[in-house]
């Protein structure tokens, strides 16, 4: 049995989980996994589907586009390749959060010193609304840091980055969050 | 993945509400370390602490570091030295408190506690040598705090030890009348003593306890002030009934920290873990304040008519909570009132809003009692005793603890201030009325009986 990605992107209105999996039952296709999320005004939905014995990738993508070709709905629909390596998932997971006055590019300063430390972004939220209101722009990380890492340097260089660009930068394991949060 | 809102909150908890690990105390039985020789037992000693306790503050240091909490202080308590000890003079039990004081500087804590006597019922040998070596043995160190349980429920009061006890709290203060009697500032007098309290001065390892033991005190008086803040600013006109249902969960999520801190240190260290106290222990920081509570709830000050219920309300609400966090919450769990450690209970003395009487009215719904109370330094030995004792049976007869530590400031005057410096702060000295003449009350000695345990009313 194949595997199939399918990204659902476009304006947010009711009925568009509904009309995406309409048209995979039609097909015998079965949803495995689905996450999805609204920005703003803009719907974002990824769709790992296996698909029956005799259907293929063309046949999913016609039927996609007949069904949505008006509803201003972006549909990609890509092969998964079910034996391709995982990203190592040995570690700890850390939350790193960060506050202050809103600047072109502090996604790619952080992301890029976490990128360099070799270390995968699990989770990522960023809101950016307040100007110079540094309450309102807040950026939330949730990173898997390996064991081969050493998060002390890791932390260390994430704070001077943070500082240079004049952000409060906390660098905390997970736990601490679950803790407080969860009963 | 949880909220951003959650995230966020926890943040400022730990970051801008001065949420932090208090303590982690270890506690350390030391019965088998007992010897009839001075350099012997002083050796065991020294041996058995350090290899326990070596690694404690890297421990908690890194910790901290991983969950982004500061462990403020490091600190041992250790079985009740008067009972360790028991066949050593006054003399020889300050040699072994200085001894003490010098493991502590070596291992890097802050503290060691249990320079302690437990002597509700009577006292041994031991004990009188402990009692009598306290003003010395805390003039000479730095790092020891002591503890006298002079009653209990089920004991009574012993009035001969609370007697010798205003008697060294005079002596410790008279020998370090350069440091405002500092000495005394490091010893409480108890009523029912909790056996895993980790805050100091009150932290001793009781004697049904394990070989060692981590208990963990959290704090975070400045986190419930934010909380009722915020939710009186959205809701002005929320009822008390919210606002300690608001007090109780801040609690348990305060509580959850410590359980977390405790268990991860004591795990590394291999060490079985014991309890977590929840006390609002506040810090002269501003914003890190029990004082500051009071104005939250609407009072003008801590101290005004409004205060007992309002620190009953508190106390409770913070058990409450702690014992939802947590299976095996201990010590003193509750909210403290330490004058000299609080810029805003400080400031309510300094003001007229709070006196002696108004401070005892209220160590009967609070967790400890009468602490870092600064008096005049003329205030009489009777006088002192009088004041203990009447402490001493708001616990007794009220089935909880209860606690003095009273500083009588040698040289000064009541309304002059006293400085103590880092955690200790620093407190206007308080007037103590009619402490003029005789008071053969407490001279009579002996003991009060424990009080009756059916026909309560």
């Amino acid at each position: 049995m194949s595997k199939i990605i399918i990204t659902v992107i476009g304006k947010d209105r009711p009925g568009i989980v509904s009309s995406v999996a309409r048209v995979l039952l039609q097909l015998d296709c079965n949803i495995e996994n689905v996450s999805q999320t609204i920005l703003q005004s803009e719907f974002a939905g990824l769709y790992i589907v296996s698909m029956p014995a005799g259907t293929d990738l063309e046949t999913v993508t016609e039927a996609f586009n007949g069904a949505f070709q008006e509803d201003g709905l972006q549909v990609h629909i890509s092969p998964l390749d079910v034996n391709a390596p995982q990203v190592e998932c040995e570690g700890e997971h850390f939350i790193i959060t960060t506050i202050g006055p809103d600047s072109k590019g502090l996604v790619y300063d952080i992301s890029n010193v976490i990128a360099e430390a070799g270390v995968n972004i699990i989770n990522l939220t960023a809101v950016f609304e307040g100007g110079d209101n540094p309450e309102r722009n807040i950026m939330v990380y949730e990173i898997l840091v390996p064991d081969t890492v050493d998060r002390h340097i890791l932390s260390a260089t994430l704070k001077e980055k943070a500082a240079s660009l004049n952000l409060a930068l906390t660098f905390q394991h997970k736990n601490i969050f679950d803790t407080v949060n969860r009963i | 993945m949880l909220s951003d809102n959650e995230l966020i909150s926890t943040v400022e908890m730990l970051k801008y509400e001065h949420l932090d690990v208090r303590t982690v105390t270890l506690g350390i039985n030391l019965f088998d370390c007992a010897s009839h020789d001075l350099e012997t037992f002083k050796s065991n000693l020294r041996k058995k602490i350090t290899r326990l306790a070596g690694p404690l503050v890297a421990t908690c240091n890194a910790i901290g570091d991983k969950y982004g909490i500061e462990v403020v202080n490091k600190r041992i308590s250790i079985s009740p030295i008067a009972v360790v000890a028991a066949p050593f003079n006054a003399d020889q039990m300050v040699e072994i408190a200085k001894t003490l004081n010098d493991i502590a500087v070596e291992v890097g804590v802050d503290f060691i506690g249990g320079f302690s006597a437990l002597v509700e019922k009577g006292m041994a040998n031991g004990d009188r040598a402990l009692i009598e070596a306290i003003p010395e043995a805390l003039t000479q160190t730095e790092r020891i705090c002591a503890s006298v349980n002079v009653g209990s429920t089920r004991a009574g009061i012993n009035m001969d030890a609370v007697l010798l006890m205003a008697q060294a709290i005079k002596r410790g203060a008279a020998l370090t009348a350069d440091k405002d009697g500092l000495a005394v500032a490091k010893l409480c007098v108890f009523c029912n003593i909790p056996q895993d309290v980790p805050f100091m001065a009150g932290a001793y390892l009781g004697t049904g306890e394990a070989d060692a033991v981590i208990n963990v005190g959290v704090s975070g008086p400045g986190v419930v002030k934010r909380a009722i803040d915020r939710a009186v600013e959205a809701k002005p006109n929320l009822g008390l009934g919210d606002i300690a249902e608001i007090i109780k969960r801040t609690a348990c999520k305060v509580t959850r920290v410590g359980e977390l801190i405790g268990r991860e240190v004591a795990q590394t260290l291999d060490i079985p873990f014991g309890v977590v106290d929840l006390s609002l222990a506040p810090t002269p920081t501003v914003g890190d304040s029990v004082g500051e509570i009071f104005q939250s709830l609407g009072l003008i000050s801590i101290g005004a008519p409004g205060s007992t219920a309002a620190l009953a309300m508190l106390n409770d609400a913070v058990k409450k909570g702690g014992a939802f966090a947590s299976s095996h919450v201990g010590g003193l769990s509750g909210a403290f009132i330490p004058v000299s450690e609080d810029l805003n209970i400080e400031e309510a003395c300094q003001k007229g809003f709070l006196n002696i009487e108004k401070l005892e009215a209220m160590t009967c719904v609070c967790s400890v009692g009468l602490d870092m109370v600064a008096i005049p330094g003329a205030t009489s030995e009777e006088t002192i005793a009088g004041i203990i004792a009447d402490e001493m049976a708001i616990g007794m007869i009220n089935n909880k603890t209860t606690a003095c530590r009273l500083i009588p400031v040698p040289g000064k005057v009541a309304g002059e201030s006293a400085h103590y410096g880092g955690l200790l702060g620093h407190a206007t000295i308080i007037d103590v009325k009619n402490c003029q003449g005789r008071n053969d009350f407490v001279l009579h000695g002996g003991r009060i009986p424990a009080p009756i345990h059916s026909l309560k009313n």
